[in-house]
Order: structure tokens, then sequence, then C-alpha cells
């Protein structure tokens, strides 16, 4: 794949690279990164996706790009809202997968030496969900109402903090969700979920501050270092899912009748406006507020958690919750005028910047928290959203590491007893659910964040806040 | 028996068979072996299972779709699969286990979806294979 330097963190794929493009790709990297990201088929699912119908703007690969299916994982693609296509596939199966980050009233030196005990008592109160049963049944109705409104719903169940859902994108729940549109065999999947992570790459991971870059956002934040904060990384399991292959499914025949053909059918597509896209879209936002319900009330599975281990008076407040699956109508400034659209994120998260009107009043002076777990011996970070942002990428920067290696790879020549040995050695407790669930995802079946994340800031996409790094795991 | 294959992000498996009917039944049984452990699932029940498409590739896709359903819908552990009709737009068969009890079935990894990804449907004079990626 041909590729044309911009400047050192920016490269294009010209429009004419490929036949069936309708606009240029640009890929945020480093040359090392580029080295890697050059290894897997991500920029020719890059070059694919340049060829959606009613695409604005170029389609953008953040630095965690990594080969997906249909579109890559960190791919970001805007398409007009009155002619442009929604794809399934550029939201992907875990329709609202993302990270919530809470902050805890205790620092890392005092927390030390009852580490393990909480990470057990955590492993025994938040189910990973790989039983099939997690720790709330919903009744029909029930689903309906979590579908419908999300975060909310979860906080008025008693199940949270009333400010919970103030530091949630979206204040966890988007408008114009469609319970009715969730089939049945979708909520049958859902509804004894709530409340569980997942597998895969899905985690709740300890950290704590090691080092602040951005005093003034930090301070806004609540974090200061050696503090405690707990990351988890979950979306809308199974109810999710099957929304997206229940519109796959169809999508075959719809695309026929729409005259719509591209090289890869994982990127099936509609436009917008048709029936079968509205009746997506509203079933996609039921799913993500279902989502959001997920990580709602495993905060509060958290919070009991943390509260046995270290009494009642012990605090875990949110810092913010960002989504990173997801296709939401936005407005952006596209060659000058204001164009209304769709904006998919396919493992990338929102970046709004300063003074952006969606961001809660404590962080309107700072820009939007962007949240990027990193592997699990290694680091994550806290970005805000920049200016850049806007101008480029429809206020989108990366989601986390991005993959290196494949699953089987990452567990060859290895036991999971010996690499848990490990990572305590580095100070890091892990307990996972499935054996093959540690093997797969050992820090260095992932790139290096460290990188990822120096492309973000210096492209002006995203700033540093602070750098995490990981005391104890949970795993699927 | 299926074979793993290596995806960044995902993970494949690639199976052979007779015919496209058997092909079905070992790509059922491969998908179960990535989720489930197989060996103690016991064949106590049978569970009717049918799909529809309009290709090959489409009726094998949404077919295992259909048994994820099973696994995480109706939480179910199925061992063998028995196609008995195929048509060009429908599949239709049984599929056999139990209930799934979570202390006897332990899980292997959570499938999210079954995808069209590098999907490779092929027939030669040795019978059919099929690769297939799902989202994990």
């Amino acid at each position: 794949m041909e590729l044309t330097p911009i400047d050192r963190f920016r490269f294009r794929i010209p429009r004419d690279a490929a036949a069936g493009m309708r606009t240029d790709c640009v890929v945020y990297a480093s040359g090392a990164l580029l080295d890697q990201i050059r290894k897997d088929a991500s920029l020719t699912q890059a070059v694919n996706v340049a060829m959606l119908p009613g695409i604005v703007g170029s389609s953008l690969a953040m630095p965690d790009i990594h080969q997906g299916y249909g579109f890559p994982i960190g791919g970001v693609a805007a398409t007009d809202w009155q002619s442009g296509v929604v794809s399934p596939g550029g939201v992907g199966f875990d329709i609202n997968c993302g990270v919530r980050l809470m902050r805890a009233s205790i620092d890392a030196s005092a927390a030390r030496p009852k580490l393990r005990e909480l990470i057990n008592q955590i492993f025994r109160d938040v189910p990973c969900g790989t039983g099939g049963k997690g720790p709330i049944e919903l009744k029909p109705q029930e689903l309906d109402d979590v579908l419908a409104r999300g975060a909310r719903w979860v906080i008025e169940q008693g199940f949270g903090e009333p400010a919970d859902d103030e530091f949630t994108e979206e204040r966890g729940a988007l408008a114009e969700a469609g319970p009715e549109k969730v089939s049945a065999r979708a909520k049958e999947r859902g509804r004894n979920q709530l409340g569980t992570i997942g597998s895969g790459n899905h985690f709740i991971e300890i950290q704590y501050v090691e080092q602040i870059h951005h005093e003034e956002a930090a301070r806004a934040m609540g974090l200061h270092p050696d503090q405690v904060v707990v990351l988890v990384h979950c979306g809308s399991r199974g109810l999710g899912h099957q929304v997206c292959t229940d519109f796959l499914a169809q999508m075959g025949a719809a695309m026929k009748k729409y005259g719509i053909s591209l090289p890869d059918r994982q990127l099936a597509c509609v436009p917008i406006q048709s029936e079968e896209g509205k009746a997506y879209l509203a079933a996609m936002r039921a799913a993500a507020n279902f989502a959001w319900a997920n990580r709602q009330a495993i905060l509060h599975l958290l919070r009991g958690a943390f509260r046995r281990i270290f009494g009642e008076g012990l605090e875990l407040r949110m810092v913010y919750d960002v989504c990173h699956n997801i296709a939401k109508r936005e407005q952006h400034r596209a060659g000058g005028a204001v164009a209304d659209v769709l904006v998919h994120r396919k493992g990338a998260t929102r970046a709004f910047p300063p003074g952006h009107p969606e961001l809660p009043e404590a962080y309107r002076a700072i820009g939007q928290p962007v949240l990027i777990p990193g592997s699990m011996g290694t680091a994550s970070w806290v970005l805000v959203g920049a200016e850049g942002s806007m101008q480029e990428t429809f206020g989108s920067v990366c989601h986390g590491a991005g993959r290196l290696m494949s699953r089987t790879a990452a567990k060859k020549g290895r036991n999971a007893h010996d690499e848990q040995k490990k990572l305590e050695a580095l100070g890091i407790l892990v307990r996972s659910e499935t054996r093959d669930g540690l093997l797969e995802e050992l820090p260095d079946a992932y790139k290096n964040v460290d990188e990822v994340i120096e492309v973000v800031h210096n492209a002006g996409l995203a700033r540093k806040v602070a750098r995490l790094r990981p005391l104890g795991v949970i795993k699927g | 028996m299926y074979e793993i294959l290596e995806h960044a992000a995902d993970l494949g498996f690639r199976v052979r068979a007779g015919s496209f009917p058997e092909l079905l039944e070992r790509a059922a049984e491969a998908l179960v072996g990535i989720a489930l452990e197989i060996e103690p699932i016991a064949e106590r029940e049978s569970y009717p299972i049918e799909a529809e498409g309009d290709s090959n590739e489409s009726l094998l896709v949404n077919w295992l779709s259909e048994v994820l359903y099973y696994l995480d819908g109706k939480l179910l552990a199925l061992r063998r699969f028995q196609v008995n009709s195929l048509s060009p737009e429908r599949v239709a068969g049984v599929a056999f286990g139990e209930p799934r009890d979570p202390s006897r079935h332990p899980a292997r990894l959570i499938v999210k979806g079954i995808t069209y990804h590098q999907l490779k449907i092929e027939q030669n004079e040795h019978g059919w294979s099929c690769e297939v990626y799902v989202d994990v």
C-alpha cells in the first residue's frame, strides 16, 4: 500500500490507490507504528471504508489501528446524514464497548496490603458472565426501560449515586433509542447479562496514578499521584452482539435493493434514511444504552466490593465513561461549512475539545476526558480532547494500544501459571476466569501504548493528562 | 475436528467435510469447541435448529449465528449437530446436548458474533472446506 507522508505523524493513501474509493485515507502513526500497521490488512480495510457511499472527509485510521472485520479497529468514518450510509460493521458486534474510570478515596500505598483480598472480592462480586448468568435478572418491561434510559434507570433502582451519569458520555443514554427494534432473541441474550464484563479483552483493572502531565485537567478530574483508580472495559454483551448479527443478516438483501456494492460483505451498509437504516440506528442506540447500564451496574458492584475491604467510608467517584464502538449523529465543520454527519467510531473514542457544549460543566474548560487502556502489564492513559480532533478527525481519537499478535501466537509456548507469577513479580495481581483469557491478553500481544499516545498528543488530537499503572486485573 | 486460524484481533477456524451438510455440522461443532469445554457435555436432549440464507456463505453464517444464540441466549451446552434438510435458502436439523450448567460446562471464550470477514467455502475432489472468523 502506497503511503505519502504528510508530516511526522500523518500519512495519506490517495483516492486513486484503489478503484471505487470516494475519498483518501489519512493514517495517524509514527514511522515505527506504521511498520507494525503494515503487517496486517488494516490499511486495505481503511481503503474499503473510503468506498462507503456518502462518506464525508477522509477515511481515518488512528495509531492503534489493527485488522478487524469490514472496518479496521481504530477506524473513523463520517457519512452524510441525508445521503450517506450507516454500516453495522462500522460499529461492530460489541455496540458501545467502552471504558469507565473511577477514582477511589485511597492511595496505592495504603491499598497494597489488602490488594489480593480486594481482587478476590471483585472476582466474586462482578461476574464475567461466562457461566451464562449475571447478578441482575431483568423482567421484560425492566429490560425495555434499560434499553430506553440506560445508566439513569440503573441509578434510579438504587444501583448508583445521583451524579454518576453526569460524567458519562451522553449522560449514559442516547436519545431516540428503539427498544421495539431490538429482537426477542437479543433481549433473551441480554436479560441476565447486566452487571457482567464478558471475556476476550474485557477487564476490570485496579490502577494507580503514576504521573500527572496536565495539572489543571487532573485537578478537575480529582486525580493526584499514587491515587487508586479503577478502569472497567466492557460493552453491551450478548444483547448488542445479537443486534449486530440480526441486522447483518438483513443487509445482504437490503444492499441489493439500494444498489450498493462493496468489496467486503462485513462492510454491509444501507442508507441512513432508509427504513432498514433507521431501524438499525434505533436498535443500536438501545444496545448502547444497555452497555451504559451495564457499566453502571458494574460500578455499583465495585463500590460494594471496595467498601467490604476498605470500610463504608470508601468513596468511588466517576471520572468519566466513554464508548469506542458507536455511530453517532453529530455536527462537524467539513470544508468550512457545518455538516450533519453520522460518525462511525470503530475502536475510536470521542475526544471533544475544551469549550464543547456537550461536556459536563466540570470539564468544560479542560476538554472531554479520553480513557485509553493499555495492555495488562503496562500502562493506561487519561487524555483530554484537543482542538485538532474537531478540525481533522470528527472529534475522535484512538481507543487503546492496538493488538500486535494473534491470540494463538500469544499463547504459543507459554503457561498461564508462569505468566501470572511474572506479572506478580511486577506487582500486578491477575485473576482470570479462563486460562486462555490470561495468555491471550499478555502485554507483548499489544503495541506500546505510550507510542500510540505520543502520536495523538503530538498530532494535536488529544492532550496527555495522566499515566496510570496497574495493580491488579480481573479478566474473563 | 477443526484447525484454529490466526487473526490479529479475532479467531478463525477451518473445517473439512465430505458434503456441504456435513460441513455445516462440523462448523457448528467447531464453534462450540471454541466457546465451551466439549468433553463434559452429554447428549441428553435434542433441539430443532434452522437457518435461512441466500447463498452457501450466508447459510453458513446464519446457521452458526443460530448455534451461538442457542449457547448464549437459550443457555444450552451442545455437542453434536445433524442436518436433516438443506435447500439453497434453508438449512434445518437437530442439535444434541443439554441445558447449560456452568459448574459442569465451563466456558472457554465468549464468542460475540460470526463474521463474513475472509469467509471461504471451497469444494474440490476431496470434499468441502470452510474458513470462518468469529469476533471474540
